[in-house]
């Protein structure tokens, strides 16, 4: 898929500005997000091929936008949904009754 | 399978390797002059789309893997070899580049033909 | 000025993760203490000492370094540090002829076994597209600027062969035992956007 993760030697994406002695996670979600890989992935029924092209498939801008765990997350979602693990309800459902929470 | 906490140190050691131990023909040796495939599907691929229509020196067989092509959509692993390719700057990115500098890209059996 | 400050609102991500972790629970599908014990492997036991330590060994054994660059999975095993993002290692050697320079442009693939998690400029649009495109460009803004006689190749790592630089040895480090000389051996140096430090 020639999709916007296609970039290699792609113009005008400004400074790379590394981050001096950077954390290895960044926030604590992202320390979920990063073991559901293997948490996942020993179930899920999908291959790492599949999983690199469920964020190839992510909408473009946000792609660039988000940070890079949002990338797994999006993949997870997908994923687990079209392999028959939970359903989009179930997962809206809990979202939306987390931020009611949280709020 | 449940990923407990006992289970972890060795799937992190052991890890899941994508080499397939299938004897397949290899479609090109080392010193072949190679053109890649205008190949621009779809569908998953891991040839960038830098790299179509560009001629390139096999520089290593690594041997059998799976394709990635076919196995991110359930369609088999479809073991063929994959190939350490050396390309100059030049020639991917046009003039204005290094006359120098080369690229090497790990390329599939089924994204290149011989040139 | 305020006696405490306000906590921050919990992400869209933060949610999402908390609820797709909920829900994997509650099915029996995944186990929470699974992850903890993965977060906490990746977060303080696998790191870029145990590429250095692959790389040190080198500097000092000619005969462990021949190995290196002939079976790369094998010899960095020999340490210890093998699996996951690491099963088909290859070393690449600096020369005073060639620096090399490694990208995962389609992602972020990264050698884990010996450099831990990738960070986050690594895995970032800037370096992915340009790491391809313009790679002295991007070591000029990492503070490294090679002479035109020198060869920048850089490896993009689109299938699952995973790379690893063997920076060159600085000068003035004959006398230096092997630890020392690992630490010498920087994350960065063994990605290639720099060398490694001199003492």
């Amino acid at each position: 898929m020639h999709g916007i993760h296609d970039l290699g030697g792609m113009h005008g994406l400004g400074p790379i500005n590394p981050e001096k002695d950077e954390p290895v996670f960044h926030e604590d979600w992202e320390k979920r997000a990063f073991a559901l890989f293997a948490g996942t992935f020993v179930f899920g029924g999908y291959t790492v091929d599949e999983f690199r092209h469920e964020i190839e498939k992510m909408d473009p801008a946000h792609y660039l936008e988000a940070t890079y765990y949002e990338h797994w997350l999006a993949a997870f979602e997908g994923l687990l949904i079209n392999h028959g693990h939970i359903t989009r309800k179930e997962l809206d459902d809990r979202i939306a009754q987390l931020k009611k929470e949280s709020h | 399978m449940l990923l407990t906490p006992d289970l972890v140190p060795t799937i992190v050691a052991t890890g899941a390797s994508a080499r397939v131990n299938e004897h397949v023909a290899p479609r090109f040796r080392v010193g072949d002059r190679v053109r890649v495939r205008n190949h621009n599907p779809t569908t998953h691929t891991r040839l960038p789309g830098y790299l179509r229509g560009k001629i390139g020196i096999i520089e290593q067989d690594y041997g059998v893997f799976a394709f990635p092509d076919t196995h991110a959509h359930g369609l088999g692993e479809k073991p063929q070899h994959c190939y350490s390719v050396r390309f100059t700057a030049r020639e991917v990115w046009g003039s204005l580049a290094s006359d120098r500098d080369t690229l090497r890209v790990d390329v599939f059996d089924d994204y290149m033909d011989l040139d | 000025m305020p006696a405490h400050k306000a906590a921050k609102p919990e992400s869209e991500a933060a949610i999402r993760v908390r609820a797709l972790e909920a829900i994997l629970t509650e099915k029996g599908l995944i186990d929470p203490k699974g992850l903890d014990a993965l977060v906490d492997t990746y977060e303080h036991k696998i790191g870029p000492r145990n590429g250095a330590k692959v790389v040190a060994k080198a500097w000092v054994d000619p005969e462990y370094k021949k190995r290196l660059l002939t079976d790369a999975t094998a010899a960095i095993k020999e340490l210890g540090f093998s699996g996951l993002q690491g099963e088909d290692m290859v070393v690449v050697e600096n020369t005073p002829e060639v620096h090399n320079l490694i990208v995962c442009t389609l992602c972020s693939c990264y050698p884990w076994p010996t450099l831990g998690l990738p960070p986050v400029w690594y895995k970032s649009p800037p370096y992915r597209a340009r790491a391809a495109g313009d790679p002295r460009g991007v070591l000029k803004e990492f503070g490294t600027e090679l002479p035109e006689s020198v060869e920048v190749r850089v490896w993009d790592t689109t299938a699952e062969l995973r790379y690893l630089v063997l920076p060159e040895r600085p000068p003035g480090t004959e006398n230096m035992t092997e630890e020392q000389l690992a630490g010498l051996v920087t994350r960065d140096s063994m990605i290639g956007v720099t060398k490694a430090k001199t003492p």
